[in-house]
């Protein structure tokens, strides 16, 4: 029996396990960036990790894939705080004036606009590599042999790389309508897998497992992309709609929202699609398995768990 | 120039040196090759591909021979801390930052490809530093390239290189600059990779506890030691001689060396420095040694 086809998600609650997992990620996001001498650099660092309203989607993700092969969660949650921490140093260098030139993020000022373009790179520049050091330092090598871990830096690495998100940066400034798939791939897609991956990494699963979490995860950071962009424009005055028309490329300006809803659909069987391959571990994919559903349905409002 | 503390004449350092770049220069060109999309590649090569001493990697690939490994082990480190020093200078020459539109003699990253590509690159090649660690160390346990990773990326943020460049940054123009600010802007900006290179090389060359600390010292003190010597450069030479424009330091304010200790005192702090970092080489056979005692005279008695 398929799990797609078996609305089994009842049993389990995904509200409650990310509540649960967002204000632990938050408190060892807090503890793990420390202000020191030069104060303003960590300042500017904290700003964009432990900004309100984030959803903290990459570790929940990357924590219910460890946790689909029996790993236990103590061994992802540095890889987990890395992932946001890298993140947040992506979309710092995004927002800066000559690239995005957004002025804001996720309701408040963008990082440059609070602490200066220079300040903003050099936090950026420092995240990456506190991500690495969090991950070697903080992961319990009981439970994670030292092997696995560079499995995991490398995927993390190749994820924000020149072939990952500044691939998807640079075709997405580029502007080429041909790539415009392929820059919400990178620019999306690139986070879920990798967080996907990296739990299985970290909990010691096969090659074809790793491949199943690669697609799986890539379809949902997709999925999630394209249902923001469709609930934004529903949500969207005329006027306002011209004037998103002229910067990003989203499904929903290609294609409209009719066919953007089609696109979401079949991301989400695909993703589903996946996870049956990983039926023999038994309700413990349900995580994973209802995060496509709110990926698609939005249930309920995470904000509200922040 | 007074060199005590010269090597075996049978070290030819600079056939060494020439050795040396030649292999590292080789192992950075395949390390990134051109792939999609072109142009973010085309300018992480244009800096990293730009020439350029390569000290740090061969400073990598000298600690890790001197504790008995080769160059297969440190090779992939060595390129890593390059790609990193290649990637604070495109950072730094941004506009936004010291607004450089020429580093070694050729238009800045950003001059070529803009501003955004060289943000870019410049990620790119922090990440992809941690990347070919990780997949392309040989010869050395998963252990201690897991070490070196936690020690690379220590020295290159918020706790080293962006500390630096950060108190730099908010010094600048500023009077108040003492002897112990213009030491942490140094030690950070500048020593802290050198040591990281070194102690890197050490680490997975299979260096003892015991050994990897003594030669961090060395690199500590090998690393401010660039920094003086550069200063002292600064003021002494012409633009002709340094190969860019002197007296940038006079002209821009900055606090140096000599503007706090006068030339005559900075030149005798420089040799303090390279004699107690090679005081810590001297434990080692002093054959495999010469080439860190030949680079610490080198970075103290450059002329450019």
């Amino acid at each position: 029996m398929s799990v797609s086809g078996n609305s089994k998600s009842t049993q389990f609650d995904l509200k409650t396990y990310w509540m649960t997992l967002i204000s632990e990620i938050n408190q060892k996001l807090d503890q793990a960036i420390p202000i020191q001498y030069p104060e303003e650099i960590y300042e500017a660092m904290r700003y964009s990790v432990l900004a309100k309203r984030t959803k903290r989607a990459p570790p929940v993700m990357c924590i219910a894939a460890c946790e689909l092969f029996g790993g236990n969660r103590l061994a992802a949650f540095p890889t987990a705080c890395a992932l946001e921490m890298v993140h947040a140093a992506s979309l710092i260098h995004d927002d800066l004036p000559c690239m995005d030139d957004a002025p804001s993020r996720r309701g408040q000022p963008s990082n440059h606009a609070v602490y200066g373009v220079d300040k903003a790179i050099l936090a950026g520049d420092a995240l990456f590599p506190l991500g690495f050091r969090h991950i070697v330092s903080n992961t319990p090598s009981d439970l994670v042999p030292e092997p696995r871990l560079l499995r995991v830096i490398a995927e993390i690495a190749r994820a924000v790389g020149s072939t990952g998100m500044a691939a998807g940066q640079f075709l997405d400034l580029e502007g080429s309508l041909n790539s415009a798939e392929f820059v919400q791939e990178k620019k999306y897609g690139e986070m879920g897998e990798c967080s996907a991956v990296c739990g299985g990494l970290l909990a010691g699963a096969e090659d074809d497992e790793i491949q199943r979490l690669r697609r799986y995860g890539r379809a949902v950071g997709v999925l999630y992309k394209v249902i923001d962009d469709v609930l934004e424009a529903k949500s969207m005055s005329k006027e306002d709609e011209e004037n998103e028309k002229k910067k990003a490329k989203s499904y929903v300006s290609l294609y409209g929202v009719e066919k953007a809803v089609e696109v979401a659909e079949e991301l989400r069987t695909k993703a589903k699609k996946e996870l049956d391959g990983f039926e023999k571990y038994g309700e413990s994919v349900q995580p994973l398995y209802n995060f496509v559903d709110y990926a698609a349905d939005r249930g309920f409002s995470v904000l509200e768990l922040n | 120039q007074e060199e005590q503390n010269n090597p075996p004449p049978s070290f030819d350092f600079k056939s060494y040196m020439l050795q040396k770049a030649n292999s590292i220069n080789q192992a950075l060109e395949a390390a990134i090759p051109i792939q999609e999309p072109a142009k973010i590649h085309e300018s992480m090569r244009y800096s990293l591909l730009a020439g350029g001493k390569r000290v740090r990697p061969a400073l990598c690939l000298a600690a890790c021979e001197l504790v008995g490994g080769n160059d297969s082990m440190a090779m992939p480190a060595a390129c890593a801390v390059e790609m990193i020093h290649t990637m604070s200078l495109i950072h730094d020459d941004l506009p936004c930052m010291d607004n450089d539109d020429l580093r070694r003699g050729k238009p800045t990253n950003h001059i070529v490809f803009g501003e955004d590509v060289a943000v870019l690159a410049g990620d790119a090649l922090l990440a992809f530093a941690f990347e070919h660690i990780a997949v392309s160390t040989l010869n050395v346990s998963s252990a201690r390239i897991v070490r070196a990773v936690g020690e690379l990326a220590k020295a290159i943020g918020a706790e080293g290189l962006v500390a630096g460049q950060v108190v730099d940054i908010n010094s600048e123009g500023s009077s108040e600059v003492d002897l112990e600010k213009l030491e942490f802007i140094h030690i950070h900006k500048t020593a802290k990779l050198l040591e990281g290179a070194v102690v890197l090389g050490a680490i997975l060359g299979g260096g003892t506890d015991e050994e990897v600390e003594k030669l961090r010292k060395y690199a500590r003190g090998i690393g401010l030691l660039f920094q003086v010597v550069d200063d002292i450069l600064d003021v002494t030479k012409s633009s002709q001689e340094l190969g860019k424009t002197a007296g940038k330091d006079l002209v821009a304010d900055k606090v140096t060396y000599p503007k706090l200790l006068g030339i005559e005192k900075s030149r005798e702090f420089a040799e303090k420095l390279n004699k107690e970092a090679q005081e810590q080489l001297a434990g080692f056979d002093p054959e495999k040694a010469a080439p860190l005692i030949a680079l610490a005279n080198y970075i103290a008695y450059r002329q450019n």
